[in-house]
């Protein structure tokens, strides 16, 4: 993995027994985790009674250092080994790499979900609605009397949801889930491959 | 038809020779969008010796008789009723007829095609991808359905396709094939049955 100088310095003061004992490196771990997969920014979060002893230029570039070393390994899907490596060319003893390894191993996951939601896509359908009426005139014309539905796809980009409306007549619908089932039986068959 | 235009009187189509009728008529018919905005000049205008104007109205009237008949899909029968309040003889009235009969379906899509202030749908192209890496995460494995949905119209009465791109996973797949297959499913009831036999 690579790392920028000032996440190398950032990461060397925190294996540093001596700016950080063993409590206030469990906490700077676990704030770390905690500040990445909180909903909102918390200006607060490095505001913790283990950390109030330590310098706090050294504290906010040891946080920063670490949280960018957390992005990293989970984007590369970084497995024991690397990070092992990684962090003792840095310094960190044995027992700190256990520490932030199974910090790691328990919020992976989340963080995993976190960064593959950053990104633009089109927007997802998370889900339909449809309801069945029957026209039986209009302005233009008079005795229609054919039954049609308004189909309503929700969709979400981006935590803004929007609703895509359309209407189509019975042959229209069967044609429509006709070919969903295409798509699904491919799916299928992809699978198991 | 209980309105008629109130120009009629005044169209000059009472001089008409049938042949010419004929004539004029088919070229409208074709383009039944709002106004007729072809100037019927050199043609039929000159042929018949009345102004233009005279020509004009004549079409319009006409228009507005084959389109309120094919709205309300009247029978033969009604359609003579109503075409013979104006006073043509009875060649001419037979010649409307032939049209009305020949054209009525053709209007009636014409009509049901102007703008409607609600997409439709037109087709749905699908492809199945796996995603394995973005800009923040390195080896995925996704597998991602992306959907392009073609709709027609949209209130700009155009007739052009809107293109809209749209993605799902396959779970959300399987639980919009259920959904619609439930909606298929909703006209072959008795309730939908029976609604459908009695409004006619």
């Amino acid at each position: 993995m690579e790392l920028s100088e000032s996440v190398q310095r950032g990461l060397q003061s925190l294996a540093d027994p001596s700016s950080f004992d063993r409590r206030s490196y469990q906490v700077l771990v676990d704030v770390s985790f905690r500040s990445l997969l909180s909903s909102q920014a918390d200006p607060s979060v490095l505001d913790q009674p283990e950390l109030k002893q330590i310098d706090q230029i050294l504290l906010k570039q040891s946080h920063t250092a670490a949280t960018t070393f957390i992005l990293e390994a989970v984007k590369q899907n970084a497995d024991k080994s690397t990070i092992s490596s990684c962090l003792e060319e840095l310094s960190f003893s044995a027992d700190r790499i256990e520490i932030f390894y199974s910090t790691h191993q328990e919020h992976r996951k989340e963080v995993e979900r976190l960064l593959a939601s950053i990104g633009r896509c089109p927007p997802h359908i998370h889900d339909a609605s449809w309801c069945l009426q029957y026209h039986v005139k209009n302005d233009q014309v008079d005795k229609i009397n054919e039954p049609f539905y308004l189909i309503s796809l929700n969709t979400e980009k981006e935590r803004s949801s929007d609703d895509i409306n359309f209407t189509c007549t019975v042959e229209q619908l069967q044609d429509l889930v006709g070919k969903l089932k295409d798509a699904a039986k491919s799916v299928e068959k992809a699978s198991q491959m | 038809m209980k309105e008629q235009p109130p120009h009629w009187s005044r169209t000059g189509l009472f001089k008409v020779e049938p042949q010419h009728l004929n004539q004029t008529l088919s070229r409208p018919l074709r383009n039944l969008h709002p106004a007729p905005s072809e100037p019927l000049r050199g043609g039929p205008a000159g042929k018949l010796c009345v102004p233009v104007e005279t020509v004009q109205r004549g079409v319009e009237g006409l228009m507005y008789l084959m389109t309120e008949s094919s709205k309300h899909m009247i029978s033969k029968v009604d359609f003579l009723d109503s075409v013979l309040v104006l006073g043509f003889g009875e060649e001419l009235n037979q010649i409307l007829l032939q049209l009305y009969l020949q054209h009525h379906s053709e209007i009636r899509s014409i009509l049901s095609q102007l703008p409607s202030n609600l997409p439709g749908y037109h087709n749905l192209e699908w492809r199945l991808d796996v995603q394995l890496a973005s800009r923040a995460i390195r080896q995925q494995v996704v597998p991602v359905l992306t959907m392009r949905l073609l709709l027609t119209g949209g209130g700009d009465g155009t007739g052009e396709l809107s293109r809209r791109v749209l993605q799902t996973d396959p779970g959300t797949l399987l639980h919009l094939i259920s959904t619609l297959e439930g909606a298929l499913a909703a006209i072959k009831t008795n309730h939908a049955r029976r609604i459908f036999r009695n409004i006619k």
